[in-house]
């Protein structure tokens, strides 16, 4: 790898949808460069899902001064634990700023892989429901492109992934291409039959659609049911980077992946009109470097891509490149959740279930579905989880000898918990911007974010703790929490929106094929590029969009388009 | 067999980190076996631990399973004391241990490690009972802060209970006996039926 090179194409960022452009690309014939930030991950070493707690110093409680002097913001992510705070970054090496009374809570991960070595797996299609949500309701823009064109895509990159779930046949929420879903278990089931009896035609439970693993496929092999999933996968069982697209691209012999790479910013022609280079800051050894490449793929997430543009301005594109909609950076979504209810399920105590299923239940959108609300846009889907109380219920009481010792051995009664994530309205005010007053570790600019809930949002998150006890009640549960937690955007860890798609070069960033408006040879196909943000999970669609902007992207540089 | 004096420069020096992960853990097991029932204990004094460690046996004893003393739940304690604990919290859990000995004397006139097993478990019953008082019911263990999350307000004894309770059933025998955790389980069975005492697989 040298910098004189001139590479077909450069990926930025390693991660759900870096890998993706990685695989994509070569496999159509492109010499790549990948740049990731962070540093290398071997599976063999990295990956500590077996490690029991009893190998870990504190038992899984954390090294508590470590992360409240290092990680303060990432060690409020569940997944940032005992074993897997190494798959977040430092936030003193990597701080941001926000606007005061303005909390967001930024959660990145930066290696090989980046946050698809711990994310959440849950996939779901979207559908015209959210395609069309922009235009029914007037806001902000319409999306360029509906369902019909993502589907293809979407069968495409369920093919590769393997997502197991059950197919509902709702149109709000398609079903994919699916490996056999996991099961519910008892409380599940029980819930499930309750829905199903009393709110028939309105809402429905399922398994959830996730990017596990049910059986072996494309030489990885089913979930093995070990449980910590965003501690790694020595069996590749669920779908990430480094489990899957990365060695797809590798096996091309065209990958070139280029590990300790921070992108300063882009280096543009204003003549050719094309973005030329790359400029990287190498993590270890500080020196400047510049890589070139035909075609720029920036997938480093939402808030960093926007981060290296706001970097790369150039007298024309003053208030960063690809900004002559002055859209780049506004717009930032999250799902809001922290609403929910969770409730004890009485009987069954002499049924359990036994491995670790690292998934749960869900529960499709039914507001603004079929019956309009008048109280809020959109809706919200539940994610949830039967489960028994473990031992921890013990703390808190009182009793101790032999008789709490086998109680506590013993499993506790069956609890159920709904959590919903809610749409986001994409909103002007919502922005991010350099800050002129703070660089991270390597001198780069960091981000300014500006971003709080609107009164939809919160409206929603009342709704779910309504609507999740209304269920749990119908089930006979018992103790029905209902809960509406205030909770800052970001913590969803679903940024999005801030490089958004549309017709209009006026309004928006990217066409309807994720590529720059401005800059023809710049795509860009992480969260950014979305226009609105659906209820449900969104990696998958990045995926689609990725994979479909990858074959535009071939097909444009082979006309000479490009 | 390593003798005393390999077993302290084991655990003192680096050397184990030379080892791959499994033998270091075996080398470092055995060098605390060879230093036997005298840990070095950092925060505790050894009348602090005797009675931490009496009172950790108490809640959870060793039965058909391994107990918490079995397990090294004193130790565990003088570890989070020491390297994970804050100011406050220390202060709040060695303030409580100490008016320990000074409720049974009020009680029976001695130290709580030279009580009768009924007196002990009698001033369990009251730490119990004021712990039951003072909680605060909007906040139950769920909550309960246990990375780097919220201000934790514990007292002395849900302190001591939390600790103990995690020191064993995270530990080696009670997760595997106690408890029958599996790393790998294989399949994931949604609805199974317990037989006796045992879960059993169908």
């Amino acid at each position: 790898m040298t910098e004189g090179t001139t590479y077909d194409a450069i990926v930025i960022g390693s991660g759900m949808t870096g890998g993706w452009a990685a695989k994509e690309l070569t496999e159509k014939g492109l010499r790549t460069l990948v740049l990731e930030a962070g540093r290398p991950i071997v599976p063999e070493e990295d990956y500590v899902e077996h490690v029991p707690a009893w190998e870990v110093r504190f038992r899984g409680m954390g090294d508590r001064r470590r992360l409240r002097e290092d990680q303060p913001i990432q060690s409020t992510c569940y997944a940032c634990d005992e074993w897997s705070s190494k798959f977040f970054v430092s936030d003193k090496e990597h701080p941001y700023t926000t606007e005061t009374g303005k909390p967001f809570r930024w959660i990145r991960g930066r290696q090989v892989g980046g946050r698809s070595i711990m994310w959440g797996r849950q996939s779901y299609r979207w559908s015209d429901l959210d395609f069309e949500a922009n235009l029914r309701d007037g806001i902000a823009i319409d999306w360029p492109i509906r369902y019909a064109d993502i589907a293809p895509w979407y069968d495409y990159v369920e093919e590769f992934v393997g997502i197991s779930g059950e197919a509902l046949g709702l149109p709000q929420l398609p079903d994919s291409r699916f490996l056999p879903p996991m099961e519910l278990n008892c409380a599940e089931q029980h819930v499930r039959s309750a829905i199903a009896k009393h709110f028939a035609g309105e809402r429905v439970m399922t398994i959830g659609r996730c990017a596990i693993l049910t059986k072996d496929h494309n030489g990885r092999a089913a979930c093995h049911y070990c449980g910590p999933c965003e501690r790694g996968c020595i069996t590749r069982s669920y779908f990430s980077a480094v489990n899957a697209t990365l060695p797809a691209a590798q096996k091309t012999g065209r990958m070139t992946l280029r590990p300790y790479s921070v992108v300063h910013s882009l280096s543009f022609d204003a003549k050719t009109r094309k973005a030329t280079g790359v400029r990287v800051i190498d993590a270890k050894t500080r020196a400047a470097l510049e890589f070139h490449g035909k075609v720029i793929f920036l997938c480093a997430s939402a808030l960093e891509s926007v981060r290296i543009l706001f970097n790369s301005a150039t007298p024309e594109f003053s208030s960063g490149l690809a900004n002559s909609s002055g859209e780049l950076g506004h717009n930032l979504m999250d799902h809001v959740k922290s609403g929910g209810a969770s409730a004890t399920i009485p009987g069954m105590e002499d049924r359990v279930a036994l491995g670790r299923r690292p998934n749960g239940i869900y529960v499709p959108r039914f507001r603004n579905v079929k019956s309009k609300q008048s109280e809020f846009l959109r809706g919200y889907g539940f994610q949830g989880e039967g489960s028994r109380d473990g031992w921890e219920r013990g703390i808190s009481e009182t009793g101790f000898g032999p008789d709490f010792k086998r109680a506590m051995s013993r499993p506790g009664p069956w609890r159920f918990q709904f959590w919903g994530y809610g749409e986001c309205l994409p909103n002007h005010a919502n922005f991010v911007e350099l800050d002129p007053q703070k660089v991270d570790a390597w001198g780069i600019p960091v981000l300014k974010i500006h971003c709080a809930w609107s009164e939809n949002e919160l409206a929603l998150r009342k709704d779910m703790a309504i609507a999740a006890a209304e269920m749990l009640a119908a089930a006979g549960a018992r103790d029905i929490q209902p809960y509406a937690n205030e909770e800052p955007p970001g913590f969803a860890i679903h940024e999005m929106g801030t490089a958004r798609m549309g017709k209009d070069a006026k309004t928006s960033v990217l066409n309807s094929y994720n590529q720059a408006h401005d800059v023809k040879n710049l795509f860009i196909t992480d969260g950014g590029a979305m226009a609105s943000s659906s209820c449900v999970n969104p990696s998958l669609t990045y995926m689609a969009l990725t994979a479909r902007a990858c074959d535009y992207a071939v097909g444009q540089m082979k006309k000479g388009e490009i | 067999m390593m003798n005393r004096r390999e077993a302290l420069q084991l655990l003192a020096t680096a050397a184990a980190l030379q080892l791959a992960p499994r033998k270091m853990l075996a080398a470092v097991r055995e060098a605390r076996a060879v230093l036997g029932d005298s840990p070095a204990l950092r925060t505790l004094n050894a009348h602090q631990y005797a009675t931490v460690k009496e009172m950790a046996e108490m809640i959870l004893p060793r039965t058909e399973t391994p107990g918490a003393a079995d397990v090294g739940a004193s130790e565990f304690i003088d570890l989070i004391l020491t390297e994970w604990s804050d100011e406050p919290e220390r202060t709040r859990f060695m303030g409580g241990l100490n008016e320990v000995d000074g409720r049974t004397r009020a009680m029976c006139g001695k130290d709580f490690i030279e009580c009768s097993a009924e007196q002990r478990a009698e001033l369990m019953r009251d730490l119990g009972l004021k712990m039951v008082e003072e909680t605060d019911p909007a906040q139950d263990w769920q909550e309960a802060d246990s990375q780097s999350g919220t201000e934790n307000h514990e007292t002395f004894y849900p302190m001591l209970r939390r600790l103990t309770l995690t020191a064993y059933y995270t530990s080696e025998a009670g997760a595997t006996q106690a408890l029958h955790y599996e790393i790998i389980p294989e399949r994931h069975d949604p609805c199974v039926q317990i037989q006796g005492a045992k879960v059993e697989r169908q």
